[in-house]
């Protein structure tokens, strides 16, 4: 797997754990799209409910709202910490490389504390800015279960 | 201000025509005496026929506290029955849905159960020869709910053998249900596309209040309208805001664009909220409308379409939201823990991409992802914690109190008014003044 790869999905969990939104953001090429799939099974995100299903556009807005003054669920904001590992190489797919991670993340809000994990698959293309996401996957483990809100990007 | 009479609380005394006393939401002795007296009575919601179509196939359920399941009979009928095995009392079936086979076997020494419940084997029978066990008697077969009942394909059960019948229960809300499914081109309406689950940390009056309340919107969801309007402006060239801004955009409208809207309450604790009826210009609507008009004729099409509503209340189990096919399930865990399932419907008959709108409403803003609701179930905790301070005794219902208009069993009026909040107390009452 080339070297940069390893270092960029590093890169890109510091940028969330840091809530740098807008850099985050960055990362993804125009058509690029954020997805959590709902359920163990499912097929596609069209025709069944996701956890996150979000263009450009829907990413914007959460990371919009997670800054504005009166979002009430976020004072005080969540504050993140994720270890990525296991990180390796798939069979690529038209030239962008496939990525499996594994995730670790704690999270805090005002109530307590909660550990979320999952597996990360990233497709990532090769442009002349550097490697840019075209599919963020996270698949949570307890993806199925009744789940507490989940407002920052995982 | 104390309460509780010698044996317990006294509920007569929390509701009054116009304010709740806090412990309503606090009291884990009110909470206890709501299971009993609420979800021991009422017909609560079990689940959608459709997802259960073939012989075998189950889905579990709350009612109350009472874990339930409803499973399809090999000669086709529903049966809903309690998740315990008659032998050691082992739960029977596992997943939120799944399919038991032919029959109902316990995993535990393995007694076989049909669908309706019966017994139907257990292993070395001989070992029972001249005891008290009798395969006959229902003490051996998994206990069925008292009373079950389906309306267009939507299945409750009571868990008391005698009150009025689940159509009497619904009384005007039916009308609901009932363009639910006239909006599917074949009449009908199917559960599809997963179904999320969310915590709220809150007591389930509070989400239900919530429901038919239109003074919170512009001010729980500052944060969301805010956002949605600026990547709306951010959209050079735009002229329509794309369907994802404009559901999350809607709850910014001014209060007079709610006051203008109708509420409509009926007994036993059911409202709705009606909608201004606006003919839909998008691609989506127009050929779900084309497939209305071919199965139904012109006239008909446009009776079906001019009953727009936003939350319909089913008290209290649950919330149909008609125009987008949602579906929202509260099952009440604790005094101050409420789980809530949002189900989406696909309407037989329609175009698919109505059926996609309808999960990309629920990705928006139904999801526990939502970027909506996290706002309201900030809120609500912060009741409920606020609620356990000594800062007040009384909840206010005051809001348009004591002009709500009487009409043909329930009451109307404008749409910033706290009538469905009064009418659900006023249900609440009813039901807790009852011995049981």
């Amino acid at each position: 797997m080339p070297d940069d790869v390893a270092a960029f999905l590093f890169a890109e969990a510091r940028l969330l754990d840091q809530r740098r939104w807008q850099d985050w953001l960055g990362l993804f090429t125009a058509d690029g799209m954020y997805w959590a799939p709902l359920g163990f099974d499912q097929p596609d995100p069209v025709n069944h409910a996701s956890l996150f299903y979000e263009d450009a556009l829907l990413r914007e807005v959460r990371a919009q709202r997670l800054e504005e003054k009166r979002a009430w669920s976020q004072q005080p904001v969540t504050q993140a910490a994720r270890i990525v590992g296991n990180i390796l190489p798939l069979p690529d797919e038209d030239g962008d490389l496939m990525v499996a991670s594994t995730f670790h993340m704690l999270e805090w809000r005002r109530d307590g504390q909660r550990m979320l994990g999952g597996q990360y698959t990233h497709r990532l293309r090769r442009t002349p800015q550097g490697l840019r996401i075209v599919l963020k996957r996270i698949d949570l483990i307890n993806r199925e279960d009744v789940q507490d809100t989940l407002e920052t990007f995982l | 201000m104390d309460m509780h009479v010698a044996h317990g609380p006294d509920p007569a005394r929390l509701v009054e025509p116009d304010r709740v006393h806090r412990s309503v939401y606090t009291d884990p002795a009110i909470f206890e005496l709501e299971m009993r007296r609420i979800f021991g009575r009422a017909w609560v919601y079990v689940g959608h026929e459709s997802q259960v179509p073939n012989p075998g196939d189950y889905h579990q359920a709350l009612i109350g506290r009472e874990s339930v399941f409803m499973v399809r009979a090999p000669e086709g009928g529903v049966h809903v029955l309690f998740n315990r095995c008659a032998h050691k009392g082992a739960k029977l079936v596992a997943f939120p849905d799944g399919n038991v086979g032919k029959f109902i076997r316990c995993p535990f020494h393995g007694w076989n159960y049909r669908c309706d419940g019966t017994l139907h084997s257990v292993p070395m029978r001989e070992g029972y020869a001249g005891t008290r066990f009798d395969a006959a008697d229902p003490q051996f077969s998994v206990r069925r709910v008292p009373r079950q009942a389906s309306y267009r394909g939507f299945v409750f059960a009571s868990l008391a053998a005698d009150g009025p019948d689940l159509e009497s229960f619904l009384g005007g809300i039916r009308t609901s249900l009932d363009n639910f499914c006239d909006r599917a081109p074949a009449g009908e309406v199917e559960v599809a596309g997963g179904v999320f689950r969310v915590w709220q940390h809150s007591n389930w009056k509070i989400f239900f209040e919530n429901l038919n309340d239109t003074s919170h919107p512009m001010v729980t969801h500052e944060s969301s309208v805010n956002a949605a309007r600026a990547r709306y402006r951010a959209m050079a060239g735009e002229t329509k805001m794309p369907f994802k801004l404009l559901i999350i955009e809607g709850n910014g409208e001014p209060y007079e664009f709610w006051d203008k809207l109708e509420m409509v309450a009926f007994d036993g604790g059911h409202s709705y909220m009606g909608a201004i009826f606006v003919p839909p210009t998008d691609p989506v609507s127009l050929a779900h409308i084309e497939t209305l008009k071919a199965a139904y004729g012109e006239a008909r099409t446009q009776e079906i379409l001019e009953v727009q509503r936003h939350n319909s209340i089913i008290y209290p189990s649950c919330s149909p939201h008609t125009s987008f096919q949602q579906l929202r399930v509260i099952r009440p865990v604790a005094v101050d823990r409420t789980m809530v399932e949002i189900y989406t419907f696909r309407l037989k008959g329609a175009p698919e991409a109505l059926f996609q709108r309808a999960i990309t409403y629920a990705n928006v803003v139904n999801s526990p992802s939502s970027n909506v609701m996290p706002d309201d179930i900030e809120v609500y905790a912060r009741c409920q914690q606020g609620l356990a301070t000594d800062g007040g005794e009384w909840v206010s219902l005051h809001r348009d109190a004591g002009r709500d208009r009487a009409i043909q069993g329930g009451f109307v009026a404008n749409g910033l008014s706290e009538l469905p909040m009064r009418n659900q107390f006023r249900a609440w009452a009813q039901y807790m003044a009852e011995e049981g």
